[in-house]
């Protein structure tokens, strides 16, 4: 089933002294359940190529629909309403909220989205032992170590079932055999929950784990490799 | 995970920051509820004391007395009007004066005075003249006496600085000598000893007069001396008498204190030729609030012959309720500069704070945090802040209050006479809490609301793309 396609998608920075054109007329479909890679060489458009998926950012031209929905015709809050039901992000520094356990960051989507106590705590404990974190739901941020707020981001991402997750380097900051718990745990959700993962990555494991490779240049798709 | 809670936790993640800013309204409360306190306690001091010593709340006087204050424009004091005044709503009795001007002498020394001739029993229900008999009087001999009596030494130290002061109430006596009420019976015991002060009273149908303190002192004049008054009476006659002295008064207001002379109504109605009339009728009433005492105005109006008036004590204290306005004014850019310099503090911590921040407000919007939910968070760190401030401000100048008012700060040497010379008491009490506490804080919340600004816009504006960059 088709969760995310893009059309004709242009990003153009057009400052007064550069104008770059960040991402150049992108056309891509992303299936339920993918888990797919973005790579290429730095400023190949990676990053905007993700904030514009995400409706971070909004395109100069063409169209970005996710379930069958146009971004651009959503509002200021009825998009930030539309990322909180239907994306999951993980960032590269794992950006969770400092003041909230480990717990409470996973459970911080549901609240926003009204879910029942007993709704949350399931799913929380659900995820945190998914993520191999069942014994530090107590812990803040500043107790765990980066690799593990960044499973905690991960568990964060796919807390309300989203229809994807994007992931922008998630194993940038993390030393190697946190970088490999981490896929394995993202690869596992990703069959377990059916929910598609899109990262941008410079990781050759993430690549390597991949099971569809989308290559930019300058802005543009050069290689579009679908693994089986 | 409710907004109170995020905004609380979020309140000690940078526990240096929040204690600044707690401590910049901390002590913006703090400092501008001492400052009004003593201010407004210093005004309704002296308005109480003019008003308790002189005015009273409300009188009854003939249409020119007040522009024009000779013994011609007085008004015929008759049972009618006397029980046509106490008939009303909140009157507690009626308090008849004639109140003029004269020549005082004794032996050589002369000054001009103010006569007030009142009504000694019914006069206690306004200025109470008794109470303000000198109970104590540190002249030298008293005051050699004293230093060889068993006083603590450090009572003793204190009887060069107040010597020559005269004292009507045990208190103010224990104020000025830091008496703990623990030692105050046996010492002020000591005190009635040595330094007592046997005074008399006046009565009516009988000549006498009690007299200022300051104004015996100018005259040298003593219990038991005779003082000659010489003045104008009514339709041109001529008022002269000699009187005993038979009490000296200690008055709060200095001015009132050196020119001071009571005697009987009657007695004066006689001095100046003018039996049966009187320049003032003050009013006892029991509730004095200025609401209540200005609904009485034309209700007594509506009782009188038309050439009455009735004046309540703001318009008899006009003169000095200005010069309050102005000096409350002065006070008020006092508090508005201290304001300033919180304001910009309390401004300083919160542009860092959004700094710091802009990247984790730019997350949580990207997660699904809508942003009216951010700045509600946001406002609720500001408020919890406000209110640590305002709280702990609030409590800690509490005690300072309630003890200055109980210790009111008393000047001595040439600060006491350069009060004096304006006619001020030299002391500077506190005013209870009152609705100042509740303007003070909500001018403080007002700036604090105000900083709050600057996040908020920088929340509404913000593009969420360039707050993950920061």
């Amino acid at each position: 089933m088709k969760v995310l396609e893009l059309k004709n998608v242009n990003k153009i920075y057009d400052g007064s002294e550069v104008h770059v054109h960040a991402v150049n007329n992108v056309t891509l479909e992303f299936q339920e359940a993918e888990f797919a890679a973005i790579v290429g060489p730095s400023g190949s458009g990676k990053t905007t190529l993700l904030n514009l998926i995400g409706g971070l950012d909004m395109p100069t031209s063409g169209k970005i629909i996710i379930d069958g929905s146009d971004l651009s015709g959503l509002k200021s809050s009825q998009l930030i309403d539309f990322r909180m039901r239907n994306i999951g992000f993980v960032f590269q520094a794992y950006n969770l909220i400092p003041v909230l356990t480990a717990k409470e960051n996973v459970e911080f989507i549901m609240n926003l989205q009204k879910w029942s106590r007993k709704e949350r705590d399931e799913r929380t404990f659900e995820l945190l032992k998914a993520v191999g974190l069942g014994d530090r739901m107590n812990s803040r941020p500043s107790k765990l170590s980066g690799g593990q707020q960044q499973r905690v981001a991960v568990a964060r991402a796919l807390a309300s079932r989203p229809k994807f997750v994007l992931a922008d380097e998630p194993t940038a900051n993390l030393d190697s055999k946190s970088a490999t718990t981490l896929l394995e745990i993202m690869e596992k959700l990703n069959h377990e929950e059916k929910i598609t993962f899109i990262f941008s990555t410079h990781d050759a494991r993430v690549v390597k784990m991949a099971h569809r490779v989308i290559t930019l240049e300058d802005g543009s798709v050069v290689s579009d490799d679908i693994r089986e | 995970m409710s907004n109170y809670k995020i905004a609380w936790r979020n309140l000690w993640r940078n526990k240096r920051r929040t204690l600044i800013t707690v401590a910049s309204v901390f002590f913006a409360i703090f400092f501008a509820l001492i400052m009004r306190s003593l201010q407004l306690g210093t005004y309704d001091h002296m308005f109480r004391n003019a008003i308790e010593s002189y005015t009273g709340y409300l009188q009854i006087q003939h249409e020119d007395f007040w522009d024009n204050k000779i013994v011609d424009n007085t008004f015929s004091y008759t049972p009618e009007l006397d029980q046509a005044i106490m008939s009303l709503e909140n009157v507690t009795g009626t308090v008849p004066r004639f109140e003029s001007f004269a020549l005082a002498s004794s032996g050589a020394l002369t000054k001009g005075v103010l006569v007030m001739g009142v009504d000694p029993e019914k006069e206690s229900l306004l200025s109470d003249i008794r109470g303000k008999l000198v109970k104590y009087k540190l002249n030298d001999n008293n005051i050699e006496a004293l230093k060889n009596s068993e006083i603590p030494q450090e009572t003793k130290k204190n009887l060069e600085i107040f010597r020559g002061n005269s004292y009507s109430s045990n208190s103010s006596l224990a104020i000025d000598f830091n008496i703990p009420d623990k030692d105050s019976s046996s010492i002020l015991e000591i005190f009635r000893k040595y330094a007592s002060f046997r005074n008399g009273y006046i009565k009516s149908g009988e000549p006498g007069v009690l007299i200022g303190d300051k104004l015996a002192l100018y005259l040298k004049a003593g219990i038991g001396d005779t003082i000659v008054l010489l003045g104008q009476g009514y339709h041109g006659t001529t008022a002269a008498g000699k009187y005993r002295i038979n009490g000296i008064v200690k008055l709060p207001a200095p001015d009132l204190d050196n020119k001071i002379v009571y005697l009987p109504y009657d007695v004066c109605q006689e001095l100046y030729d003018a039996p049966g009339m009187l320049t003032s009728l003050a009013i006892s009433i029991r509730e004095n609030g200025d609401k209540k005492i200005n609904s009485m105005i034309p209700e007594i109006r509506s009782k009188l012959d038309p050439q009455l008036k009735v004046m309540g004590w703001q318009e008899m204290n006009k003169l000095m309720i200005n010069q309050m306005d102005a000096d409350s004014k002065s006070g008020m850019i006092m508090i508005f500069i201290l304001y300033l310099v919180i304001a910009f503090g309390v401004f300083g911590t919160v542009l860092m704070m959004t700094a710091e921040r802009r990247r984790e407000f730019g997350v949580l919007v990207a997660i699904g945090m809508q942003k009216s939910k951010l700045a509600t968070v946001v406002t609720l760190e500001m408020i919890l802040m406000g209110i640590l401030g305002i709280a702990s401000g609030i409590i800690a100048a509490l005690p300072v209050i309630f003890y200055g008012y109980s210790h009111p700060i008393r000047f001595h040497g040439e600060m006491a006479k350069m009060y004096e010379d304006y006619g001020m008491e030299a002391i500077m009490p506190f005013l209870l809490p009152d609705m100042y506490i509740l303007w003070q804080a909500i001018v403080v919340a007002i700036i604090v609301l105000i900083a709050l600004v600057y996040p908020l816009r920088k929340i509404t504006k913000m593009q969420v793309v360039d707050s993950l960059k920061a």
